[in-house]
């Protein structure tokens, strides 16, 4: 196990650093000069020039990323174009309100999903299964910024039950949550109904029927333990998605955010900002998969026995 | 209520040149209280005002750096002027109790009030005015302001209270400048304190001083409660009555109606027109609207480079539009057309340009086929196998509806055989291309109170290559630079309308609309105000019980 993690370590390192130098060179590479930029309309030749080199923009492409690179060992991801201020700060500020939003967003997904898609699976074909997938398939085909509106319409305005935009108190999270939430729900109550399914014709269930496990214990105990192997998987991929996926939520309920914070800093070629938001990305898909890799072992007991016959 | 003027009077109408104020402040029915409620103000109360900060997640409160209208409406209650710009093109005491301008207009001597504390507690004295001009004056700094200082050479403190300000050449725009926040008046302490990070700091001598940030949605203010030096025309000359303003950025123009609507927030800016519409019939909800003092959005063609060098083709590409019908179909009557560059309020605006242009189909064609622009197989017109294209570079979207306006005129042009394409990008692809002068049309505006935004924007000598313009017209050229050092209001006013009918005649830029800022208030949220720049005021704005 720990021989694991450490080559994982290792690899996710290489991941992060060709991240980094995709993104620099992507960047420079995109047309744009951030000095101008971050200058505005109208401002004059002269204070153009005076930022370029106050930036050190001016300066050749691999002493910039030397330099870069350098600051990185120092564990200093520099300071941002616009605002002179050191980017870790910066993230920091954004960063607790996009990991409630996403956390938040990942736990109404997991249980909406989840129930949804059991009693789906044992009401499959009737009315109840019909209507769920129906629902579904309308949240699943509305744009979550339209979804989030209508929320706010039923919900702020005329019902008066929360308020649309943050206001320090755990209700003004309710919604954008929600929003995102049911939205990720989708993908994931679907694939436990369809895993549920297909578990169901396996042998193993004959068995345990026959030894007389009634209906709701087999499928409750045994198959969904089967089908939530494929849905922590899909689990993690999610958690990258809702990340992304809540730049548009963000600015409608118009909370902080790493996405919309990221999204202003590459139209604005603030290089230091956009580097740092990648550099935490990275680190985030890296402890969402060693959470899966765990969750694997606690759901399969198999894995367990594997990796246990391995290190020995 | 207002001052009298007295003696600067005359200083103070040194502009104003017999230009009709035009009436910008259109207010929707007076505000539906309730008979019996309480008119008189009242002190306390926390105002949340939900304001279109754009996709923007961090708040530089530098008015000297910031180029950014949503940050200049939060820091106009932070940061007071030397003087206050009062209808008719006069100049109200502010900082300044009075102040004499040289007949060359190269010399501005400035009396200051001796009653004026910064929010850190430093004393506001001719020092303070002299380091805050001379750090934008400073090159290295690279500061936004620079070009509102025009010729500086220095300021000179005469006494403590006196500040004269030197030019290299006739400036007249500078009292206008002035009284504009990015040149509004800093504590000198905390510039020092501070440095690059005073944006973090904003320390300036206004009602309201800064309680909190919280990076990307909002910006807490409290009342300064030594505040006693309004600018004339405040509405009281105390403390502002609200104890607390919390501007909070809703970049969704939904969600500010929604947040108005359901009660959590007192007010909101820019809201579209489909919901202005609404909220005026509501007796529930107060709707401002005042011009805001700029260049009108207006599509500039890239007169460098063929064949929009041709006037002709120009003209002929104006002929094609109805911007009567684009303008009334977008912003439902919110809006009206321009006729000028310049927005209608600014001093020397041309009036006579009302009207002196109308579409004519039938003109753009035969124009265009004199040209040489032949109709093809698909209606597009074509010359010597060049299809007649536009392609329209944007990277804002469809802020002010500009997209769906552009759209428009996209179809109207098509039908005399232009192809236009608009295309969405990225700020920073946008502005190498404009630098790079590769793109036929812009669109754009620039906010600016004083006709002499025309020199920056359509003279070489003073925009950047990032300038949306590339006219470079000798006649316009010797026109605006001698209109920026006339002092005589009169003959700058007539410099300024030749400017204005040359542009207007060469088809340099066709001006679209003329925006109104507005700000809807619910009932409970009294007399907040916009300023004559278009800026919102909340010195004299309180809450009703």
């Amino acid at each position: 196990m720990i021989r694991r993690i450490a080559s994982r370590a290792a690899a996710s390192l290489a991941v992060v650093f060709g991240a980094v130098t995709l993104i620099f060179l992507i960047l420079n590479w995109l047309p744009g000069d951030p000095a101008a930029l971050i200058a505005g309309e109208g401002a004059s030749a002269a204070t153009i020039a005076q930022l370029r080199a106050q930036l050190g923009t001016d300066r050749p492409l691999i002493l910039q990323y030397r330099d870069y690179l350098l600051g990185l060992l120092h564990g200093d991801l520099g300071r941002s174009y616009a605002t002179h201020q050191p980017v870790l700060e910066r993230l920091a500020a954004q960063l607790p309100s996009t990991v409630w939003l996403t956390l938040g967003a990942t736990a109404v997904a997991v249980v909406v999903g989840v129930s949804l898609g059991v009693v789906a699976a044992m009401q499959n074909d009737r009315w109840i299964d019909r209507t769920i997938q129906t629902l579904a398939l309308v949240v699943a085909s509305i744009p979550s910024f339209w979804l989030g509106l209508l929320l706010i319409l039923v919900f702020s305005v005329k019902l008066r039950w929360f308020p649309v935009i943050g206001d320090g108190s755990a209700s003004a999270a309710v919604l954008p949550v929600a929003c995102l939430g049911v939205v990720a729900s989708v993908p994931l109550l679907r694939m436990v109904k369809s895993g549920i399914l297909e578990g169901l014709h396996d042998p193993y269930v004959v068995t345990l029927r026959a030894k007389g496990l009634g209906a709701p214990r087999t499928l409750l105990v045994h198959v969904l333990r089967n089908a939530l192997m494929a849905t922590v998987t899909l689990v993690s991929v999610l958690v990258g998605e809702l990340l992304s996926g809540a730049v548009v939520i963000e600015t409608l309920f118009a909370r902080q955010g790493i996405g919309r914070i990221t999204v202003e800093a590459i139209g604005q070629k603030d290089l230091p900002v956009v580097q740092g938001a990648i550099l935490l990305a990275s680190i985030a898909y890296v402890v969402a998969n060693l959470v899966v890799d765990v969750s694997y072992a606690i759901v399969d007991p198999r894995t367990r026995l594997r990796s246990a016959t391995v290190s020995r | 209520m207002t001052r009298t003027l007295s003696r600067r009077a005359a200083l103070a109408a040194m502009t104003s040149a017999g230009v009709a104020f035009v009436g910008a402040c259109r207010r929707g029915g007076d505000p539906g209280h309730a008979p019996g409620a309480q008119d008189t103000p009242r002190p306390g109360g926390n105002l949340l005002f939900a304001f279109d900060g754009a996709a923007v997640t961090q708040f530089a409160l530098d008015p000297h750096k910031s180029a950014f209208a949503p940050h200049h409406r939060i820091m106009r209650s932070i940061f007071d002027s030397l003087v206050v710009a009062r209808p008719g093109h006069r100049f109200g005491p502010w900082l300044a109790r009075s102040w004499e301008m040289s007949p060359d207009a190269r010399s501005y001597t400035f009396h200051l009030r001796d009653d004026v504390t910064f929010h850190d507690g430093t004393r506001f004295d001719a020092a303070a005015v002299k380091e805050n001009l001379d750090r934008i004056a400073n090159p290295k700094n690279a500061l936004f302001a620079l070009s509102d200082l025009g010729p500086y050479e220095a300021a000179d403190v005469v006494d403590p209270l006196t500040v004269r300000v030197r030019f290299s050449a006739g400036f007249a725009p500078f009292l206008i400048n002035l009284s504009k926040t990015s040149l509004g008046i800093h504590s000198p302490k905390a510039l020092r304190e501070f440095g690059d990070r005073v944006e973090d700091h904003p320390t300036g001598t206004g009602p309201f001083r800064l309680r909190s940030t919280t990076p990307g949605t909002e910006v807490a203010l409290e009342r300064n409660p030594d505040y006693r030096w309004a600018p004339e025309g405040a509405a009281h000359d105390g403390p502002a009555w609200l104890e607390r303003l919390t501007f909070r950025n809703v970049p969704e123009e939904s969600t500010r109606v929604a947040v108005l609507r359901s009660g959590q927030a007192a007010g909101a800016d820019l809201v579209p027109p489909q919901n202005l519409l609404e909220l005026r019939a509501s007796p529930e909800f107060r709707v401002l609207e005042a011009e805001l003092l700029n260049h009108n959005y207006s599509l500039f063609f890239n007169t460098n480079r063929a064949p929009w060098n041709d006037a002709k083709l120009r003209e002929a590409f104006r002929l094609s539009l109805d911007l009567d019908a684009a303008v009334k179909t977008v912003y439902l009557g919110t809006f009206s057309r321009a006729w000028s560059p310049l927005s209608p309020s600014i001093f020397g605006y041309d009036r006579s340009l009302e009207g002196s242009w109308a579409p004519d189909r039938e003109s753009a064609r035969r124009s265009l086929d004199a040209l040489g622009w032949t109709p093809g197989p698909d209606g597009v017109r074509v010359k010597d196998g060049k299809r007649l294209s536009v392609v329209i570079p944007d990277s804002q979207g469809n802020r002010e509806k500009r997209l769906d306006l552009l759209t428009l005129l996209r179809h109207q042009l098509r039908e005399s055989g232009f192809d236009v394409r608009i295309e969405s990008q990225s700020g920073g692809t946008l502005l190498a291309k404009i630098g790079a002068g590769d793109f036929d049309v812009l669109a754009a505006s620039q906010f600016a109170p004083d006709p002499d935004v025309l020199r920056r924007i359509y003279t070489p000598l003073v925009r950047s290559q990032f300038s949306v313009a590339k006219v470079d017209d000798a006649e316009l050229n010797r026109i605006l630079g001698s209109a920026s050092e006339e002092a005589e209001p009169a003959a700058r006013a007539q410099l300024y309308a030749q400017a204005q009918r040359r542009i207007v005649a060469q088809t340099y830029a066709i001006p679209a609309y003329v925006l109104l800022y507005n700000l809807v208030t619910a009932s409970r949220a009294r007399d907040v105000a916009i300023d004559l720049h278009g800026f919102p005021t909340f010195h004299g704005a309180w809450l009703a019980s």
